[in-house]
């Protein structure tokens, strides 16, 4: 195993969703996603009003490659890392901040949303959600029965013919 | 190891297609892309340089239905097979739970086969990883071309214990694409199955 696995689930869960409800408020943004450093979506949020979101997948996918090139290139230069990015276009922006160190906290907003309240909320956010992740709990073991075998076999003949 | 995600009830695994560069690569995905219905899969994103070389990754995730209560999605992954993208090539592979090597059967590619492999190694050893802990599958693409080396001779410099389950394949023409991603798909999810 190369990246841990975060076992987000229950309390800890219920936990994250409430913080992003709380900072999706706060801010007035679009979308607010926790995504881990594989790069798969943790938990999201989007605002009533707000468009169908892009597929999250590859949002996640680039915005944890995005992370991980930076790091690299961070450490590159002597630095631990380079915990925050920012992305502004014209009319919409990303910002990216790492949550102890195993997940990335992702706004995307419209560029009329105030860049300093979205910083300002976002950091609050990130302490909270760091201490929910430092108390994340062993996740249980899932014990596939016997046909998990043959129920997945039967899938990916569906899948992949 | 596999993410799960016990709140959304989700099962995510990553496999990454690895290989020389030019060796087909991207071909699969594209080719996955293409016959799967768009229902069971995402978008595909591919970041590469302007002549459609392959510059960070392409992307395609797949929905396999739902096993024991588990939404169950495999995100596939290839990397820049070029020597100089090595950086990029390590990132990809943190986090992978299978593995296809995707290996040239051009004359001249033997060497660049060989050197691919030698740096798979190194790059799963970087990250504490011994190959033989990920489920891997090997496949010799290309096999219409005039002149492309055997079988045995490109499985004796990439796996001369002859360790890794082989498909042949003609990936631009689609053969040998999907036999190779149920093959390390079914050993991922054995894997999973046994809890590692």
């Amino acid at each position: 195993m190369i990246e841990p696995s975060l076992a987000l689930y229950g309390e800890s869960f219920d936990q994250v969703e409430t913080y992003l409800e709380d900072l999706l408020e706060a801010t007035g943004v679009r979308y607010c996603l926790l995504v881990d450093r594989k790069g798969f979506v943790l938990s999201h949020k989007e605002a009533l009003w707000a468009p169908r979101p892009p597929a999250l997948d590859s949002v996640a996918t680039l915005v944890a490659s995005n992370a991980a090139a930076t790091a690299a290139l961070a450490n590159m230069l002597g630095e631990r890392t380079f915990s925050e990015q920012i992305h502004q276009g014209e009319q919409g922006a990303i910002y990216v901040e790492s949550v102890a160190d195993v997940a990335l906290l992702t706004l995307i907003f419209e560029s009329s949303v105030p860049l300093g309240r979205v910083k300002l909320h976002a950091k609050k956010t990130i302490a909270a959600l760091t201490v929910v992740m430092q108390n994340l709990k062993e996740a249980p073991v899932i014990k596939f029965d016997a046909d998990f075998g043959s129920n997945a076999t039967a899938l990916l003949d569906d899948l992949l013919g | 190891m596999s993410t799960i995600n016990f709140a959304a009830r989700e099962i995510n695994c990553k496999i990454v297609y690895y290989g020389p560069g030019m060796s087909g690569k991207t071909t699969n995905l594209k080719q996955v892309f293409a016959k799967v219905p768009s229902h069971l899969r995402g978008e595909m994103v591919s970041l590469a340089t302007e002549d459609e070389r392959t510059l960070f990754f392409d992307f395609l995730p797949l929905d396999l239905g739902s096993v024991q209560g588990f939404k169950t999605r495999f995100h596939l992954y290839t990397v820049p097979g070029q020597v100089f993208y090595n950086a990029s090539r390590k990132l990809i592979l943190r986090g992978v739970d299978g593995i296809v090597f995707v290996a040239d059967s051009a004359p001249n590619r033997l060497r660049a086969n060989a050197e691919s492999m030698r740096n798979l190694r190194e790059n799963l050893a970087e990250h504490g990883i011994d190959v033989k802990e990920v489920p891997m599958i090997l496949q010799i693409n290309k096999r219409d071309l005039d002149g492309a080396l055997t079988t045995e001779m490109i499985r004796a410099v990439i796996d001369p214990r002859h360790e890794l389950q082989w498909h042949e394949a003609v990936a631009d023409q689609g053969r040998g694409v999907f036999e190779t991603l149920k093959t390390v798909s079914r050993l991922v999810l054995e894997r999973l199955a046994k809890g590692q």
